[in-house]
């Protein structure tokens, strides 16, 4: 039986923002996520799917609730909780003066990867995602969709149980794209719990084991996408995301 | 405290440093070579000058000689590179028009100097009142005249000493009294007085400038490059990211230091140096420049503790900066507040007392301009290290509480140290 991997509760936060005053990114987020699952947070821009992220990742503050990964509380124990955790988003750009090679040793030294077999990893991550023939240039010579690589490679290069991807196909071509759900896909095949965000419903659908629907900070709805289908009769995910983010049915 | 990580983030931000040519060129070529090049064409330039004003010849007229000054032709024949043009001494009526002919032929670069002798009515034979004409605004003029100027003196004497003769007095007694001048001091002290004088100024610019690019570069620059997510997303103490960070500034601005300090020597040794052994007619005994062994560890010590105090203290600007041009605009005023004593203060007569000691920056540039002297005052060095210590320390734990604050480490603060200061000094409103 899968276990749970991250449980988040309650999960809120505020900020004060000059031109709208008080702002509740998040509000009350309850969801779990278990081993060897894809779970999908599906929202329009501005839902509140990057600063839940973020605060999963220790990179924000809650201001109130909890998130656990591997029962490690992000407050409290923030550095547990990243060495157990990649995260990756279309925003998590690399240092331009350090090559493929360097970037990756860097990150899994610095994120507990054993030391003695570092060397051998990096050189594995170089392998798996074809970065062989650039592995030795600086990061800023290379082009998006080598970067792209790299930064998978630097997400996964510790080997971490949990893995986070905030839209991480923005800004990619269609090719790219594929390419980077079926590496996620393989990621998972090999036991990683995935927490993925998208506001593409075709990617959701096509990845997702279980999705959340979530729209101003708050989670209207979490089931697999059948479940999902038999609570509101709709069999596209458009339909069923419209019914839950408007209330109303999309028309005929 | 993660040492592993603190030492790995350390070498990564040198080595991405080292790739960066801004950094390349502020942090190490400037403090390396500006000093030497800066001297070398100095040293050209004044040799080419001196070389040039050598060897030409003097273009000079004498009006009305007296008889009794014939030696002067001979002096001036001696000197090698002067012609001259001899005249009659001009009527009283012709007089100013003669003048007049001069100025015009001096301003019109015609002829360098003119030396007109009229005699005076009083006064044993030969005696005279001479006018020596010039254009200060022409090299050749000037030299013409520095020329005239010694070979007038000479005869002047000669001719006194004559005339004393005559009267049965020996040069002695009439010169009344002989000015011997003695300079004390070795021209190694003098050389250690002039280093004492210079390189701290430059040394405390040039740590500045080494800290300034990558105080901004590691922070606003991450914050411009979107590395600042990645950076935080690592499995360490935010602390121990921003440790590595500060070392890595601090390093960069005590190299800077340091290497401007050899550089300096070396350019005084190699340039100035012969430069002004040149310039003294040859003599050489002027100047020696040469750095007490004991004023190593000092120089080294005051990069360090200048390294750390203004690496820490442009590192807590920078931090509210969300772009490079921000952080420049931020850290700039600094880096001026730190120049500034410095220049100011740089007055040979000034005493390194203790309070002088309590105060950063330029406790250090007294306590290097000393230790150059080859003096050390040990309460001075004690409190310079106090101060600065408590200095740093302050910095760093205002820098901890600043990047403690979820806002400005995301860099969504709006404003700058004083906005934050003053937002979090207010006291909080409540019910009268």
């Amino acid at each position: 039986m899968s276990t749970i991997q991250v449980e988040v509760q309650g999960l809120s936060k505020n900020f004060f923002d000059q031109a709208r005053g008080e702002v509740n990114a998040v509000s009350e987020v309850d969801f779990v996520c278990r081993s060897g699952e894809i779970f999908g947070l599906l929202g329009a821009n501005g839902a509140g799917k990057t600063t839940t992220l973020r605060m999963i990742s220790t990179v924000l503050q809650p201001s109130d609730g909890t998130a656990r990964v591997l029962g490690h509380d992000v407050v409290r124990e923030p550095v547990e909780v990243r060495r157990n955790l990649g995260f990756y988003s279309a925003s998590t750009a690399l240092y331009p003066r350090l090559t493929a090679r360097e970037t990756l040793t860097l990150f899994a030294r610095v994120n507990k990867y054993p030391a003695e077999s570092t060397k051998d990893r990096v050189e594995e991550m170089i392998e798996r995602f074809g970065l062989s023939e650039y592995a030795g240039a600086r990061i800023e010579k290379l082009s998006t969709g080598m970067k792209q690589k790299v930064s998978i490679a630097r997400t996964v290069v510790h080997d971490p149980p949990v893995l986070i991807f905030d839209e991480p196909t923005v800004g990619l071509d269609v090719l790219n794209a594929l390419d980077l759900q079926k590496g996620i896909q393989e990621l998972r095949d090999e036991g990683k719990t995935i927490l993925f965000s998208t506001h593409i419903m075709s990617e959701a659908e096509r990845l997702c084991d279980r999705i959340a629907i979530i729209d101003k900070g708050r989670i209207r709805a979490c089931d697999g996408l059948e479940g999902l289908r038999a609570a509101t009769s709709h069999h596209y995910l458009e339909d069923i995301f419209v019914h839950y983010v408007t209330g109303n049915d999309t028309p005929a | 405290m993660d040492w592993t990580a603190i030492r790995l983030l350390y070498l990564s931000e040198l080595r991405a440093a080292l790739r960066e040519r801004s950094v390349l060129i502020n942090g190490i070529l400037i403090p390396l070579l500006m000093y030497p090049l800066m001297m070398w064409v100095m040293f050209s330039a004044i040799l080419f000058v001196t070389a040039r004003t050598e060897s030409f010849a003097s273009r000079v007229e004498i009006a009305g000689l007296p008889a009794e000054h014939r030696g002067l032709l001979e002096r001036l024949e001696e000197e090698g590179r002067i012609e001259v043009t001899e005249v009659d001494v001009p009527s009283a009526r012709t007089a100013a028009a003669y003048r007049t002919g001069i100025e015009e032929r001096l301003l019109a670069d015609e002829l360098d100097a003119a030396l007109i002798f009229e005699a005076t009515p009083d006064g044993p034979q030969g005696n005279a009142a001479v006018a020596l004409m010039s254009n200060g605004s022409s090299d050749q003029s000037q030299t013409a005249r520095g020329r005239l100027e010694r070979a007038l003196s000479a005869e002047r004497s000669d001719w006194l000493d004559r005339i004393a003769g005559q009267h049965g007095l020996e040069g002695a007694e009439w010169r009344v009294f002989e000015v011997e001048s003695n300079n004390l001091a070795t021209g190694v002290e003098m050389g250690q007085f002039l280093m004492g004088m210079m390189i701290p100024l430059f040394f405390v610019i040039m740590i500045a400038n080494g800290c300034l690019y990558p105080a901004i570069d590691s922070t606003a620059g991450e914050r411009e490059r979107n590395t600042w997510e990645t950076t935080s997303t690592l499995a360490t103490r935010r602390i121990h990211i921003v440790a590595a960070k500060y070392l890595y500034v601090a390093t960069m601005g005590t190299v800077a230091g340091a290497l401007n300090a050899a550089a300096m020597v070396v350019s005084f040794r190699s340039f100035l140096g012969p430069l002004l052994a040149r310039l003294g007619n040859g003599d050489g005994s002027g100047f020696a420049f040469e750095l007490p062994l004991r004023s190593l560890p000092v120089l080294l010590l005051t990069a360090v503790l200048l390294g750390a105090l203004i690496g820490a203290a442009m590192m807590i600007l920078a931090a509210f900066a969300r772009t490079f041009k921000e952080g420049q605009s931020m850290v700039t005023p600094l880096y001026l507040l730190v120049i500034f004593p410095v220049v100011v203060l740089n007055d040979p007569s000034l005493e390194f007392t203790p309070p002088l000691a309590a105060i950063p920056v330029v406790n250090v540039v007294l306590l290097l301009r000393q230790a150059i002297a080859g003096n050390l005052l040990w309460l001075q060095l004690g409190i310079t290290l106090l101060s600065n210590a408590a200095a740093i320390v302050g910095c760093l734990w205002l820098a901890s509480r600043v990047l403690r604050v979820e806002e400005v480490a995301t860099g969504s603060f709006e404003g700058n140290l004083f906005q934050f200061l003053r937002q979090r000094l207010k006291p909080v409103g409540g019910k009268a």
